[in-house]
């Protein structure tokens, strides 16, 4: 049953992810106003499609996977949502439905059936830890782009070349805003992601830090992100080298959520 | 602290920094917070690619030689307790302290006291607007719903909200501070093992793991009284419980039902529901005798002596057997006994009749025992945290300036943080009180 409403969400996210490209193309309100509401309207759907499953099955559906990739984007898309009552950022919506679009076709290739949950996962730290978790992880996504779309905008204005689009650009100043405001709460996420993976692993391991690899990684996200924030705030970066300083975060994300479980492996299996 | 105090090219000639000040003022400076932390970050990658706590020839089969020695040399197959780490780790603990005492100090300085602007500085303010009327009484009323009052004069009042945000940064690093304190009493005083329980059996030390391991007493005993397992009907595990007795001066203290993710807690030591598996039990029937052996167990009566020398599940399609090894006159030799077949069931050994009634697999659980004095610390540390994540990230400290003008009352206000929802916040509050004046 989730799996079809899933699949009725990844239709309105796809045809979101057409008129935000052909928004691209003839930059008319009206097309973006059409992306903009199917985009709407596929995160609905999607959260339904979540909180069926969260009934189906009877736990917190983000243990596999195919769970944790759905939910990511579904973050993915709230967020977006979130910043598109403050900022202009429809240009964002270009490059980040696309890449949304094709993670969830990605998810869909793992295995998609409810499987029984291992005792280890049996606990009430599962959605705190996961949500958190992923939250956090969903607004370094969004400021991972808003960052190379800094690098692009500068570098334009550098060369004095006039990019095809540049016109439509949200300003150097508003793209590095949104980066500061994605810091300031995805910092807070991540963190509390980890404090309660801590305290769960504390109950279930025995130990509240092993130094398994996706704990490690996590660790070196973290850092990466803590450098960035009291370089921002006491050194005064701004613009160019936050945003490396994103790319370079989010990297880490990256290896923490997917890199670990493909290539590493460890006692955080599952996802 | 006169060190991070003097700056150079201030009219009068600079005091003379001794390499002492110098070596200060670099320990306690964030470029160093952001060098030891890059240093950290990045160092403990390797941990992560090489394979930790393996033994050597798991480390020549995938490394070469020399490659194996820099591993040894750096203590990269136990990098997290390398000393160098944990040297990195300390260097950050003291930089923290230090930046964070440094900069309490200052913000302590900087306090100062709070007075109400003149309406020249009002009015260059991020935010103001001002009303005609004398009577400021109706629009202190709504002010005084959402802020506090922290200084009053005879021309006007300031107020104030989320003042407690400027502490969460302090509450942040010192909270930092007791997490890694509280993770180093655990290394210092805690300790880590396994015991493996059969059912109904006692123990009362435990196995630490590492190159050569040794038993640690626990000071209590703990008896496995039951073990149950179920099952999905997909063959994954669903639940394992062990029923475990805490037992202390030959008295039962309490017993507690643990499972994965429900430890049981005694006098310090934690006790987890790690694994579980099977260990075969042989019941014999000798010379009239009922005996249960299990695995490596010895058996003499008189002249027999039987040994069991090795279980197998499946004896080449004939089912689960056991081979027992006797001496027959002297000569060591091995017989197989099969449960599911008749014929190989009983065996004349030294005259004596052996039967082999039933081989059973009983459970064992396979349980984590540790004990680590430093958690508490971590915990509180944790909580401390998450409150000041929330003070730092989700509260913003602003003021509210109310001042009597010649023709009316100056309101103006100003935010440090979070700029924009202040300036909403500010423009309800800017159509509050005029809508209810006019």
């Amino acid at each position: 049953m989730s799996i079809y409403i899933f699949y009725i969400s990844l239709a309105f996210y796809l045809f979101s992810t057409l008129f935000y490209l052909l928004y691209l193309v003839v930059y008319r309100k009206g097309v973006e106003r059409v992306g903009y509401y199917s985009l709407f309207a596929g995160f609905s759907i999607h959260l339904i499609s979540t909180l069926f499953r969260y009934i189906q099955a009877g736990y917190t559906p983000i243990t596999n996977i195919y769970e944790s990739l759905s939910f990511f984007a579904l973050a993915i898309a709230g967020f977006f949502l979130y910043l598109k009552r403050f900022y202009k950022i429809e240009i964002l919506g270009c490059i980040i439905l696309p890449v949304l679009s094709i993670m969830l076709i990605w998810a869909s290739t793992f295995p998609a059936e409810i499987r029984p949950l291992p005792p280890v996962l049996k606990s009430y730290w599962l959605p705190i830890h996961t949500i958190f978790s992923f939250v956090g992880n969903a607004i370094f996504f969004i400021s991972f782009f808003v960052s190379i779309l800094y690098l692009v905008v500068e570098r334009g204005i550098k060369k004095k070349r006039v990019l095809p689009f540049s016109g439509r650009f949200p300003s150097l100043e508003t793209l590095d805003l949104i980066n500061y405001r994605c810091m300031s709460y995805g910092f807070p996420f991540i963190t509390v992601g980890i404090i309660t993976g801590s305290i769960w692993a504390g109950f279930a391991w025995g130990s509240y830090w092993n130094w398994d690899p996706k704990e490690t990684w996590s660790l070196i996200t973290w850092i990466v992100y803590a450098i960035l924030l009291h370089n921002r705030l006491t050194i005064g970066w701004r613009g160019r080298k936050t945003a490396y300083m994103m790319i370079i975060g989010f990297l880490s994300i990256l290896i923490t959520f997917l890199g670990v479980n493909l290539f590493i492996g460890g006692l955080h299996s599952y996802v | 602290m006169s060190a991070t105090k003097s700056k150079p090219g201030e009219g009068e000639p600079a005091p003379k920094k001794t390499i002492i000040d110098r070596i200060y003022i670099f320990l306690t400076s964030i470029r160093f917070t952001i060098f030891l932390l890059s240093f950290i970050a990045v160092s403990s990658i390797f941990g992560t690619i090489i394979k930790q706590h393996a033994s050597t020839e798991e480390y020549l089969s995938i490394y070469s030689e020399n490659t194996y020695r820099i591993i040894k040399f750096f203590r990269l197959d136990d990098a997290y307790h390398s000393p160098w780490f944990f040297a990195l780790i300390i260097l950050f603990l003291i930089n923290l302290i230090l930046c964070t005492m440094g900069r309490f100090t200052r913000f302590i300085k900087t306090e100062k006291v709070i007075k109400l602007p003149d309406e020249n500085a009002l009015s260059n303010m991020q935010m103001n607007f001002h009303i005609e009327t004398k009577d400021s009484k109706e629009t202190m009323s709504i002010l005084e719903k959402g802020y506090k009052y922290v200084h009053k004069e005879a021309q006007g009042f300031v107020l104030e909200r989320g003042a407690l945000s400027k502490y969460g940064v302090y509450m942040i690093h010192v909270s930092i501070i007791i997490i890694l304190i509280g993770s180093f009493i655990g290394l210092i005083y805690g300790y880590k093992g396994f015991m493996i329980l059969n059912k109904g059996e006692t123990k009362g030390q435990i196995i630490m793991r590492g190159e050569n391991p040794k038993e640690q007493p626990l000071g209590f005993a703990l008896r496995c009284k039951d073990f149950k397992v179920s099952f999905y009907p997909g063959g994954e595990p669903k639940d394992y419980v062990s029923t475990i007795e805490v037992i202390e001066g030959g008295k039962t203290i309490f017993e507690k039902n643990i499972r994965v993710n429900d430890p049981l807690f005694y006098k310090g030591i934690r006790v987890y529901q790690a694994s579980y598996g099977r260990t075969p039990s042989f019941h014999f029937n000798i010379g009239g005798e009922s005996v249960t052996l299990k695995e490596r167990d010895t058996y003499k009566k008189d002249d027999l002596i039987i040994m069991v020398a090795r279980f197998e599940s499946m004896v080449h399609d004939f089912g689960p057997g056991v081979l027992i090894a006797y001496l027959d006159k002297g000569e060591p030799r091995t017989s197989w006994f099969l449960k599911d077949v008749e014929r190989l069931k009983e065996k004349k050994i030294q005259g004596i009749h052996i039967r082999l009634e039933d081989i059973r697999e009983d459970f064992y659980t396979g349980l984590e025992v540790l004990r680590d004095p430093g958690v508490w610390v971590v915990w509180t540390g944790f909580a401390l945290i998450l409150f000041g994540l929330y003070v730092n990230f989700f509260v913003y400290h602003r003021r509210i300036f109310v001042r009597q003008v010649s023709h009316g009352i100056m309101i103006a206000g100003i935010a440090m943080k979070n700029k924009e929802a202040f300036k909403e916040e500010f423009e309800t509050l800017k159509r509050k009180i005029c809508g209810n004046k006019s």
